[in-house]
């Protein structure tokens, strides 16, 4: 089985990315300023007006020679009321192609015994989970992608954040050799 | 061993005559259902698609899986829901039962009698704080082939007095996924 360095190449030159580049463990992040009861966010869409905590892009795709695997998916709630411990449904979409559809992260929220993968879970947190993937999922260099996430729970509160962060291994543009 | 979930899922679409399954978009993918009616005995997935999000998450297709694509079954998991809006839920520990269930793909039953005991495989968990739910499948997992029907029998019954207990219910199925793909894997 390939493992993500070797899939991000393998996919990477597929595509014809031929740049070597830095390999770096690479952090993305987006949050959404949520209206008073929303149940539906969609992340890496828009970028205006949020600060660098709020989002590290400014644009919905990589540039031209970084890419990226995703290992592992973290999502944050900032509310009291609205939890992620109820049921989610999350989709994740690069290019046109669905990567991660309809999966609920919910059960790695707390600690009920119900997690996939209690070594990445939220142990006891209802506002703040964890899932590591199974599979690499690469974001190519150049190429859109955003994530959707539904919430069961209708009790958002006006100016509530919620954030999702995808972690994994990935390529900065390097203009020489690795470091 | 030595054999990798992706193995596996390429090596029975390949007895199966899937021949294309190879090029579909590997994925990590779940799909769950919830009863919220109390019952001796559930049977999940059957029927699921006229169970809307939150009560489950199978869509329209229910219990099968679309033209290529696939799910290689690597843990099985149960919890009861709290309501019966089926937003919120617990795990087993919140009920004090263990779940007696069979798996059915196609025809066959490919996981029979088998029990998730509470607190079982309390030792595989960094935390082992609250009794666990979930059980791992041993070796690499089961796969469901796309188009063929799945479901779970599942029965509640107390953990310490072995008698059957009526429960609201839920299950869900996580593994290594394949989604369709026109073209190629990205």
């Amino acid at each position: 089985m390939a493992n993500q360095v070797q899939k991000l190449s393998y996919v990477d030159n597929k595509l014809g990315v031929s740049l070597p580049g830095q390999q770096t463990t690479r952090v993305i992040y987006d949050s959404v300023n949520a209206t008073a009861g929303q149940q539906f966010f969609q992340f890496f869409t828009n970028f205006a007006g949020k600060t660098e905590f709020q989002s590290n892009l400014t644009t919905n795709k990589l540039d031209s020679a970084e890419s990226m695997v995703i290992k592992s998916v973290q999502i944050i709630m900032g509310s009291a009321l609205c939890n992620l411990a109820d049921h989610l449904n999350l989709n994740i979409t690069v290019g046109n192609q669905v990567v991660l559809k309809d999966f609920d992260p919910s059960f790695n929220a707390t600690n009920r015994g119900v997690a996939y993968d209690r070594l990445h879970s939220g142990f006891n947190s209802n506002t703040n989970l964890e899932v590591r993937l199974l599979t690499e999922i690469v974001i190519p260099p150049q190429v859109n992608f955003k994530a959707e996430l539904q919430t069961s729970n209708p009790l958002l509160a006006l100016n509530d954040d919620v954030t999702i962060i995808f972690k994994g291994y990935g390529r900065i543009f390097s203009a020489g050799n690795s470091f | 061993m030595g054999m990798s979930a992706q193995d596996k899922m390429l090596n029975v679409a390949s007895r199966l005559g899937l021949t294309t399954l190879k090029d579909m978009q590997g994925t990590t993918r779940m799909v769950y259902d919830s009863q919220t009616t109390a019952a001796l005995t559930h049977t999940f997935f059957k029927g699921a698609s006229q169970r809307a999000f939150p009560l489950s998450n199978v869509g329209a297709n229910g219990n099968q899986f679309q033209v290529n694509e696939a799910l290689l079954v690597e843990k099985i998991g149960f919890f009861v829901p709290t309501g019966a809006d089926g937003i919120s839920y617990t795990g087993l520990a919140g009920v004090g039962v263990g779940v007696k269930f069979d798996f059915v793909i196609g025809n066959k039953t490919v996981i029979k009698d088998a029990t998730c005991e509470l607190g079982g495989e309390q030792a595989f968990y960094s935390d082992g704080a609250v009794a666990s739910s979930v059980i791992d499948l041993e070796g690499v997992g089961i796969l469901i082939p796309p188009q063929v029907e799945y479901y779970v029998i599942a029965k509640c019954y107390g953990s310490d007095s072995r008698l059957a207990s009526s429960q609201r219910l839920g299950c869900y199925l996580f593994g290594t996924g394949a989604l369709l793909n026109f073209n190629t894997t990205i």
